[in-house]
C-alpha cells in the first residue's frame, strides 16, 4: 500500500502550518440575549427569547449542594432532590412526573457540590405549567413518611448502580476523600448509606426551610416566551413565595498546600491498571482557571496533544488518558487521569505521567500548542449553548458562581487574554511535584495472570 | 426592604391550562444528489457559526462476516493515515482549528462525523474527504488498536452493562451478525487486508447519504461538495446474505455469574420487528405506557412502588432486518426474582387489559410533545433525514410521525402488545452474583449459567 513515510507526509500537506499559523479572524459569536431581575423575596430571575422551535426550557438553582452538608449527614442535598419530586400543598404524591409528561415534556434533576438544580423542558404553550410546579415546590413542597422511605431505597440503588457495582466507580470518592480533606468537599453528593437512613423527617424539613428559599434560588427560562408575559407569569406564581432567612455559607480554607501521597485501591474488579495524578487548583472564579483549562487541552485534547502522542501513540501503554480540571465555588483541583492496557504496570503510567508534567514545567507550551489551545477554546464556545436548556443552566451558574450572567457571551475573550507564558506559570505554581496526589486501581493479581497477549503477532 | 406582595390573581390550588398547542412540523431541507451518485441533505441552522457533516456509509456490522469487530477496526482507523497525511499530521491539521473528525460503525450503518466552525469549512471537508477515499489502513497504527481492543475485551469482562448487552444480543439474533461479538479470537484474526478490503467494498458514493447540518447556504456548499468529492468513483456494492435469528422458545434465564457483585443488571428481551415495520409511531406510545419514562409502568411498579431499582424502562431496538424488545433494571441481589415477576406482569397486564383513557392520553402526549422538542436538535433532524434513506422508510415519514402517535387508540395498543410481546417466549439476562440469586431465578424457569467470558458453564450435578 503507498503509505508514506513520516517527512514525505509533512511536505506533501496541503495546510502547511506556516498558513495555519496564521490565524483566521476571530469567530463572531452570536450573542445570547437576555434580561435579568430580582423579585422583591430575593429570587433572581432570568429570561432568554428564542423563536428557533416552540420549546421553553426552566430550570430552577437552589444554592445547595452535598458542601452545606454536615459530615454526619452526607448525601442529604442529593436525597432531599429526590424528595422534591414527591408533590406539594396542591399537588397530590407522584403526579409531577405525570403533569410534566402529559404536557409533552420532559424533566429531571441533579445534585453536586455546590448547586441542585431542576429542570423542565416543554412545548411552549406549557410554560404555566412549569412554573406552577417550580413555585409549588419552592412555595410548599409536600414530604412525607411513605415517600422518604422509597426514595431510601431508590438512592441507595443509584449508588449501587454508579459507584458501588462499577469497577473503577469509587474514583472520585476516593479523589474527593484526598484532594479535598478537611473541607465539606471530601465527601461526595450521593454520600453514605448510613447517614441517609439515620435522618429524621424533620431534619428534611428543616433543610427545606434553610434552604429552598426563593433568596437562595435562580430561575432561568430560555426559548420561545414573551419577556413582558412571562414577568408578568413568574411574578403570580412566584411573587408571594415569602423571603427567608440568609443562607449561611460554609467558610473553606482553601490552600494549595498538600504533601504528596500515593493511594492504591484495592478491588478485584478493575482489570485494567488505572491512575489519576492530581493537584489542588483554584477556585473556579480564579483567573488562572483559564491558563489552567488551556493546559490541560494541550496535554490531552485530541491526538497531536501531549500525553496522547506518548501514552497512547508512541509508547503505547495506554488505552486512553485525559487531563481535566474540576473547579468549584470554593476548591478545585487539576488532574490526568489514565487507563493502561492490559499487562502494562501503573509504574509505567506514572513515569510517563510525571515525566511529561515535568516537561511541560520546564519547557512551557510552543506557540503552536498555544495557538492550537486558543482555537480549541474558540470552537468550543461557538458551538455551546445551543439547545434552550443549555442556555438557562448556563445563563443561571454563570450569574450564581461568577456573579456575571454575560459571562456566557464573553467567557471566550478570558481565553483569548491569556498569555502562553501564563500556561507554563500555572504548571510550576500548581503542578508540583512535591504536592502530587496519586490515587491508583492495581489490577489484581488473577487478572493479572489470566491478561490477554499485549503484543499479537501481526497475522498476515 | 419590606415589601408586601399582593396576592396574585392566580388560583394555584389548580393545575394551570395550556396555551393552543405549537404545531410539530418537521423542517424542510434541500436533498441533492451529487454528480457520483451522493445523496446529500441540507439542514440549515443558523444559530452558530458552526457546520457539521455526517457521512453513513450503509452496513457497518453487518458486513463483518467472521471476523466481528472488522467494521469497528475500519471506523477507528480512517483519520489514522491516508494517501497524503500519516496519522499525526492528520490529527495535527484537525485538532488545530479546533475541529474533530470521528467516526464509529453500529449495526446498519458506518458514521464518519466531522465539524467545526463555518470559517474552516474548506479545510473541514478536505479532512473528511481524504478520511472516506484515501485512508491507507498503516499497519503500525492497526496493531495499536489491535492491543486496545483486547485491552477493552479485558475490562469489559468487568462490566455489568456490557456483559448484560452482549448475552443479550446473542440471544435475540444468534448466528445472525446483530448478535456477533468481538472476541480476543476474532481481533486476533482480523488483519490489515481484512481492514482494507471492508473499506473497498462498502464505500462508495451510491451506498452512502451525506447530510450537513449549520449556519451554510445549499447554493454555497452543495459546489464546494461536488469538489471534494469529485474523485469519489461510484461502484456496485456486493449483494450480502444474513443467516436468520433464531425463533426464541420458552422463557430461559441467562444468568451471568459476576462475583461480587451488589446489584443484578436485568435485560428481559425478545425479538422485535425491524425499523421499516409498519407500527412503529404507535409502537413508541405502547412502549411508552409500558416503561419509556419515569411515568411508565415499569418505573412506578419497580421504583416507585417498590424502592427496588433506580430505573426501569423499555425499548424497541430496531435494525434493518431484524430488532428486538428489552426491558431493563438494575435491582439489589434480594429482589432480582421478584423484579423479573414484576416485569413479566406489567407485559402481561398490557397485552390482557386496554389502557385506561387518562393514561394513554399522557403517554401519547408525552411521545408527541417530545417529538416536538427533538425538532429543536438540528443534529437530530439531519440523522432522521438520512434514516429515511438507510431504512427505507417512507419519505413523509416525519411529517406524518407526530398525527400517527397523537391518535393510538387502547384497543391498538392492546393488540400491538399482543402482536408484539409475549411472557411465554422470552429471555432473561441477569448479570449478577450467582451464589445469591440463582436459586430464586432457577423458580422462574430454565436457568443457564455463564461466566465473565460468556462461556456456558457445565449444569452442577445434585443441586
Amino acid at each position: 500500500m503507498p503509505y508514506l513515510p513520516l517527512l514525505a507526509c509533512a511536505l506533501a500537506l496541503p495546510f502547511p502550518l506556516a498558513a495555519a499559523a496564521e490565524p483566521a479572524p476571530a469567530v463572531k459569536l452570536k450573542p445570547i440575549a437576555f434580561t435579568e431581575y430580582d423579585l422583591p423575596n430575593g429570587l433572581h430571575v432570568i429570561l432568554h427569547e428564542n423563536h428557533a422551535a416552540p420549546v421553553v426550557s426552566t430550570y430552577v438553582l437552589y444554592h445547595v449542594g452535598s458542601k452545606n452538608e454536615r459530615p454526619d449527614r452526607t448525601g442529604f442535598a442529593h436525597f432531599f432532590e429526590h424528595l422534591m419530586f414527591e408533590g406539594s400543598e396542591n399537588i397530590p404524591r407522584g403526579k409531577i412526573d405525570k403533569f410534566v409528561s402529559g404536557a409533552g415534556g420532559n424533566l429531571n434533576a441533579s445534585t453536586s457540590f455546590d448547586k441542585t438544580d431542576y429542570y423542565f423542558n416543554v412545548p411552549s404553550n406549557q410554560l404555566a405549567l412549569a412554573l406552577w410546579i417550580e413555585s409549588e415546590r419552592m412555595l410548599h413542597a409536600k414530604v412525607d413518611e411513605a415517600g422518604v422511605e422509597t426514595q431510601r431505597a431508590v438512592v441507595k440503588e443509584e449508588k449501587r448502580r454508579s459507584v458501588d457495582n462499577q469497577p473503577y466507580g469509587t474514583l472520585f470518592e476516593n479523589l474527593a476523600a484526598m484532594l479535598f480533606t478537611g473541607t465539606p468537599y471530601s465527601w461526595v453528593p450521593i454520600g453514605s448509606f448510613q447517614y441517609i437512613d439515620q435522618a429524621k423527617i424533620e431534619e428534611f424539613r428543616d433543610f427545606y426551610k434553610t434552604y429552598y428559599l426563593p433568596n437562595n434560588a435562580t430561575l432561568a427560562i430560555a426559548g420561545d416566551i414573551d419577556i413582558p408575559a412571562t414577568k408578568k407569569l413568574v411574578e403570580d406564581y412566584f411573587g408571594a413565595i415569602p423571603r427567608g432567612e440568609d443562607v449561611k455559607r460554609p467558610a473553606i480554607e482553601w490552600s494549595m498546600d498538600t504533601k504528596r501521597q500515593v493511594k492504591d485501591v484495592g478491588k478485584d474488579n478493575t482489570p485494567l491498571p488505572a491512575t489519576v495524578h492530581a493537584w489542588r487548583a483554584p477556585v473556579e472564579t480564579h483567573p488562572d482557571a483559564y491558563p489552567l483549562a488551556m493546559l490541560t487541552d494541550i496535554l490531552s485534547q485530541g491526538r497531536s496533544s501531549r500525553l496522547y502522542k506518548r501514552l497512547v501513540d508512541q509508547e503505547q501503554v495506554a488505552r486512553d488518558v485525559q487531563a481535566f480540571t474540576y473547579l468549584l465555588e470554593k476548591a478545585g483541583l487539576v488532574g490526568v487521569y489514565a487507563t493502561g492496557l492490559s499487562g502494562v504496570t501503573l509504574d509505567q503510567l506514572d513515569k510517563l505521567i510525571t515525566e511529561e508534567v515535568a516537561e511541560v514545567r520546564k519547557s512551557g507550551v510552543t506557540d503552536e500548542e498555544f495557538q492550537k489551545a486558543r482555537n480549541q477554546q474558540e470552537s468550543q464556545f461557538a458551538t455551546a449553548f445551543g439547545s434552550m436548556q443549555a442556555r438557562a443552566q448556563n445563563l443561571a451558574n454563570y450569574y450564581v458562581f461568577h456573579s456575571d450572567t454575560n459571562l456566557i457571551n464573553t467567557e471566550l475573550e478570558r481565553y483569548l487574554a491569556v498569555k502562553r507564558e501564563d500556561l507554563q506559570r500555572v504548571a510550576n505554581e500548581y503542578l508540583r511535584d512535591a504536592r502530587t496526589q496519586v490515587l491508583r486501581f492495581p489490577v489484581p493479581a488473577a487478572a493479572a495472570a489470566g491478561a490477554p497477549p499485549t503484543s499479537p503477532t501481526p497475522s498476515k | 426592604m419590606c415589601v408586601v406582595t399582593a396576592m396574585a390573581a392566580i388560583d394555584r390550588t389548580k393545575k394551570p391550562s395550556p396555551a393552543p398547542a405549537p404545531e410539530a412540523a418537521f423542517p424542510d431541507y434541500t436533498t441533492v444528489t451529487l454528480q457520483n451518485g451522493l445523496k446529500v441533505f441540507v439542514i440549515q441552522d443558523d444559530r452558530k457559526p458552526a457546520v457539521t457533516f455526517r457521512l453513513v456509509i450503509k452496513g457497518g456490522s453487518l458486513h463483518d462476516g467472521e471476523k466481528p469487530g472488522l467494521s469497528s477496526f475500519v471506523a477507528a482507523l480512517l483519520n489514522r493515515g491516508t494517501k497524503s497525511r500519516d496519522a499525526l499530521a492528520f490529527a495535527k491539521e484537525s485538532d488545530f482549528i479546533g475541529s474533530r473528525l470521528e467516526a464509529v460503525s453500529g449495526p446498519d450503518s458506518l458514521a464518519v462525523s466531522a465539524g467545526g466552525l463555518t470559517k474552516y469549512t474548506a479545510l473541514i471537508l478536505d479532512l473528511l474527504q481524504d478520511a472516506v477515499i484515501n485512508p491507507v489502513f498503516p499497519q503500525d497504527q492497526f496493531a495499536r488498536e489491535q492491543k486496545k481492543a483486547l485491552s477493552q475485551l479485558a475490562a469489559e469482562k468487568q462490566e455489568p452493562g456490557a456483559l448484560g448487552n452482549k448475552l443479550a444480543a446473542r440471544v435475540v439474533y444468534g448466528p445472525h451478525p446483530y448478535g456477533a461479538e468481538r472476541t480476543e479470537k476474532s481481533v486476533l484474526a482480523i488483519t490489515r487486508d481484512d481492514i482494507a478490503s471492508y473499506h473497498k467494498n462498502w464505500f462508495s458514493p451510491k451506498n452512502a447519504t451525506l447530510a450537513v447540518v449549520g449556519d451554510v447556504k445549499p447554493e454555497e456548499i452543495i459546489p464546494q461538495l461536488e469538489k471534494a468529492f469529485a474523485t469519489w468513483a461510484p461502484h456496485e456494492v456486493p449483494v450480502a446474505k444474513f443467516a436468520k435469528p433464531p425463533v426464541m422458545s420458552g422463557l430461559t434465564v441467562h444468568l451471568v455469574d459476576r462475583p461480587g457483585s451488589v446489584q443484578s443488571t436485568i435485560i428481559l428481551c425478545q425479538p422485535g420487528p425491524a425499523r421499516n415495520g409498519p407500527d412503529m409511531p404507535e409502537l413508541n406510545v405502547m412502549n411508552a405506557t409500558l416503561g419509556g419514562g419515569f411515568s411508565g409502568r415499569l418505573f412506578q411498579n419497580l421504583r416507585e412502588k417498590h424502592g427496588w431499582t433506580y430505573g426501569a424502562y423499555s425499548a424497541f431496538d430496531m435494525h434493518r432486518f431484524g430488532g428486538s424488545f428489552e426491558a431493563t433494571a438494575e435491582t439489589r441481589n434480594d429482589v432480582t426474582a421478584p423484579a423479573i415477576v414484576e416485569t413479566l406482569a406489567e407485559i402481561r397486564r398490557l397485552r390482557d387489559e386496554p389502557v385506561p383513557d387518562d393514561e394513554l392520553e399522557l403517554q401519547r402526549q408525552y411521545n408527541v410533545g417530545n417529538y416536538l422538542l427533538s425538532l429543536e436538535n438540528a443534529g437530530r433532524i439531519a440523522q432522521r433525514v438520512q434514516d429515511i434513506e438507510l431504512y427505507g422508510l417512507p419519505a413523509d415519514f416525519y411529517k406524518k410521525y407526530a398525527t400517527r402517535m397523537a391518535s393510538v387508540t387502547p384497543s391498538q395498543v392492546q393488540a400491538l402488545a399482543k402482536n408484539y410481546l409475549n411472557v411465554e417466549n422470552v429471555a432473561i439476562v441477569v448479570v449478577g452474583e450467582a451464589k445469591q440469586i440463582q436459586s430464586e431465578l432457577e423458580k422462574l424457569g430454565k436457568v443457564v449459567v455463564y461466566d465473565t467470558a460468556l462461556k456456558p458453564l457445565p449444569v452442577r450435578k445434585g443441586e
